[in-house]
């Protein structure tokens, strides 16, 4: 007897556990299958989710407790002229200046791993049945309808609707015919790299912004990047992230470029010669990562490609498996959720009004076509004018491409997508604002405590014991790599000795039992918070203050003025209930005149640049200020 | 200093999920350069897959091979690579 489900969701990276828990929510019998044994082990990014990702997606992501590693407030963008005279420019307008800074967010850096869990967690909170270690082959068909996966080991599990979250490659829409393999020269490779440095350091030379570089290609110093890409750093809480990335093929049946040798060239000549990375992480930094992983990003600016379905009968794509990588900041993460939730939302009306066929699911495509914030991030041709200025040695193309992808010009023609988004959010439910408000510190105050959620399934033994093996060598064969890797290893043989301690993780990925990790909703996520002391009130207060925040030695009781704060937070709470059918209104009128925003935007920008300037200026009067706020969240508990 | 800690594994039996069509392949090498792992090489003017035991699952193979000869599958459950630091 075949198992059956209303909703069986692929995948369990950043989409998959957001559509399985609404499905599961809103009463539906819900699977989340993951090929992995634990979720978010083979999800590679240099992560920072945008704020609007936290924003307009999942509301129990913006209300919850996710582990970030970092809040970012902004981007430098350096422009390396001459690397060899130490000729280089400085760009750092989008930032959020002191002492806003640290609470109020661009975005949050997070490692894949534990994002996913907690995800992956909160879905099986809200009823969803998780099943890891699972590979879907195929999708099952019954005549020309998608009715369900069929597993590695043959078993079909039958579904009334598939939710298809498997990731860029998209490999089982492919096969079922839904979606065409992409061509080499949309895809790019990115070359990750991540290295453990002390916080305190971490603080003092990145603080809370990412680094971008760009170059010339002759400089050798950033990959010559496809349409035109760059290399990028991102401080985490305890580590640094480095990535730099480069297409596959400049054109289609073109010859590829020997990747491994430009990436280890330019990640040699990044580490050697940017005097910030010479002198200060280098000698400090200790690397414990080396991952690569492909993402589809150009797929947004190729008519044919993006206009390739996104649903069946039956059948559901979203995230990077429909082709919602962000081509302007190579981020995926907010589309994902965004299309997780329509994708969900389309499934429940179409399960509940009993007719789940190729017609009723195309309205999944018209809503992530129409949502303002995917449609902007997919289909940002700036890389385009970037690469061509790279290309073309023109400095101040180069210098604007990057004020308006990477700097505050940015707002030029984001504000019209977030501004609708807002309106849209509000409209449907004006005490989104509030919660907006309430997010921001929150989160600031659970990185500053590490205070997120636990996690049921935490790191286990193996990533931190030493039962790495050098890799092997492969003696003889002529690969274009020269070998493996240097950073790789290789575990397998260690897992069978003796020196791993028989830890708990490595029981559970034995070959033995394959998919047999079953997560029931309740019991280990409830023993874990229990186990753990973080959401115990007296225990925070007692939590050593860690990093910066330790130095400013200041005793500022900012008690009265706390309590003000959230008493004000109450009002608002209450206004904002009252006022709501008006500020739905509201909106909605003003819905038509957000397409105003960009222009507008554009027009106050040089005004917004000086305001900025002066501002930075005026930081390190302000810095007291910083401390004050840093200290009342400490305080708020 | 830069030191390796390992902070990727892989493990279990993957099973071959990456194999190369002999009658498609060319021995173009686009395969060979754009694997990170090295898991290609060229035998007697086609490619073959050497090891899969450092390949990350990138499918940059898959997408280089414009003429279809690189099959592209997945690793069974819970096998392959892992990382916390992704």
């Amino acid at each position: 007897m075949d198992e059956s489900y209303d909703v069986v969701v692929i995948g369990a990276g950043f989409g998959g556990p957001v559509a399985a828990r609404k499905c599961a929510l809103a009463g539906l019998k819900t699977l989340l299958l993951e090929r992995s044994a634990r979720p978010g082990e083979k999800v590679i990014s240099g992560l920072t989710i945008p704020f609007y990702g936290f924003l307009f997606g999942p509301d129990f992501i913006r209300d919850g407790n996710p582990p970030i590693e970092r809040p970012v407030d902004g981007i430098v963008n350096y422009i390396v002229k001459d690397i060899e005279r130490g000729d280089i420019e400085v760009d750092d307008s989008l930032r959020i200046p002191r002492p806003l800074s640290p609470v109020l967010a661009f975005g949050y850096n997070a490692y894949c791993r534990p994002f996913c869990q907690w995800e992956a967690d909160r879905a099986v909170e809200a009823g969803v049945e998780l099943r890891t270690s699972v590979t879907v082959t195929e999708l099952y068909r019954e005549d020309s309808r998608v009715a369900g996966v069929i597993t590695e080991d043959g078993k079909v599990i039958k579904a009334r609707a598939v939710i298809d979250a498997e990731g860029s490659q998209a490999l089982l829409a492919v096969k079922a015919g839904v979606r065409k393999k992409y061509p080499p020269d949309v895809i790019s490779l990115a070359d990750v790299y991540d290295y453990r440095m002390d916080k305190d350091r971490v603080d003092r030379i990145l603080g809370f912004s990412n680094r971008f570089v760009w170059a010339w290609d002759e400089q050798r110093l950033a990959p010559p990047l496809g349409f035109g890409n760059g290399l990028m750093v991102w401080p985490y809480r305890e580590s640094i992230h480095f990535m730099q990335d480069q297409c596959l093929k400049m054109e289609r049946g073109g010859k590829a470029p020997n990747l491994a040798r430009l990436f280890r060239e330019y990640h040699r000549n990044i580490t050697s010669k940017l005097p910030w990375w010479r002198d200060e992480i280098a000698p400090h930094a200790e690397l414990r990562a080396h991952m690569w992983d492909s993402f589809e990003i150009y797929v947004g600016l190729d008519g044919e490609l993006r206009k390739m379905p996104m649903c069946a009968n039956g059948l559901l794509i979203i995230g990077d498996a429909a082709g919602l990588e962000s081509t302007e900041l190579c981020d995926g993460v907010p589309a994902a959720w965004f299309s997780a939730e329509l994708a969900a939302e389309t499934a429940i009306e179409a399960i509940f009004g009993g007719d789940v066929s190729e017609r009723k699911l195309r309205k999944y495509q018209m809503r992530v076509e129409s949502h303002p914030l995917i449609r902007w991030s997919i289909s940002g041709t700036n890389r385009y004018d970037l690469r061509y200025a790279q290309k073309s040695h023109d400095i101040r193309l180069l210098r604007k491409c990057v004020h308006n992808g990477w700097g505050v010009g940015a707002f030029t023609h984001a504000s019209t997508p977030l501004l609708l988004t807002a309106l849209r959010a509000i409209q449907e439910n004006p005490m989104v604002i509030t919660s907006w408000l309430r997010m921001f510190p929150r989160y600031f105050r659970n990185w500053l405590f590490e205070s997120f959620d636990p996690l049921s399934d935490d790191r286990p033994e193996v990533f931190r014991c030493d039962a790495y093996k050098a890799p092997k060598s492969t003696p003889g064969e002529s690969t274009a790599a020269g070998g493996v890797p240097e950073h790789s290893s290789v575990v397998t043989e260690a897992l069978a000795g003796p020196g791993t301690g028989g830890s708990a993780g490595v029981e559970t990925l034995g070959t033995e039992e394959p998919s047999s990790v079953v997560a029931t909703p309740g019991d280990p996520l409830k023993e874990a918070r229990e186990s753990r002391s973080f959401s115990s009130n007296e225990v925070i207060n007692d939590a050593p203050l860690r990093g910066w925040e330790t130095q400013t030695g200041s005793q500022i009781s900012g008690g009265t003025l706390l309590r003000m704060a959230q008493k004000g937070l109450a009002c608002l709470d209450g206004l904002v209930f009252m006022l709501g059918p008006a500020l739905s209104g509201t909106a909605k009128l003003m819905e038509p005149l957000a397409r105003l925003a960009n222009p507008v935007a554009t027009a106050a920008l040089p005004v917004v640049e000086v305001i900025l300037k002066g501002w930075r200026r005026m930081e390190p009067l302000l810095e007291p200020i910083t401390e004050r706020i840093t200290r009342l969240l400490v305080e708020s508990r | 200093m830069e030191r390796s800690t390992g902070g990727v594994v892989w493990w279990g039996e993957t099973g071959e999920f990456i194999q190369v069509n002999n009658t498609h392949c060319d021995g173009c090498g686009d395969c060979l350069r754009v694997c990170l792992g090295g898991c290609f090489a060229l035998r007697e003017g086609k490619a073959v897959v050497i090891n899969l035991e450092s390949c990350m699952e990138c499918a940059a193979c898959w997408y280089a091979c414009e003429k279809g000869a690189v099959l592209y599958g997945l690793p069974k459950g819970g096998t392959g690579f892992a990382t916390e630091y992704g």
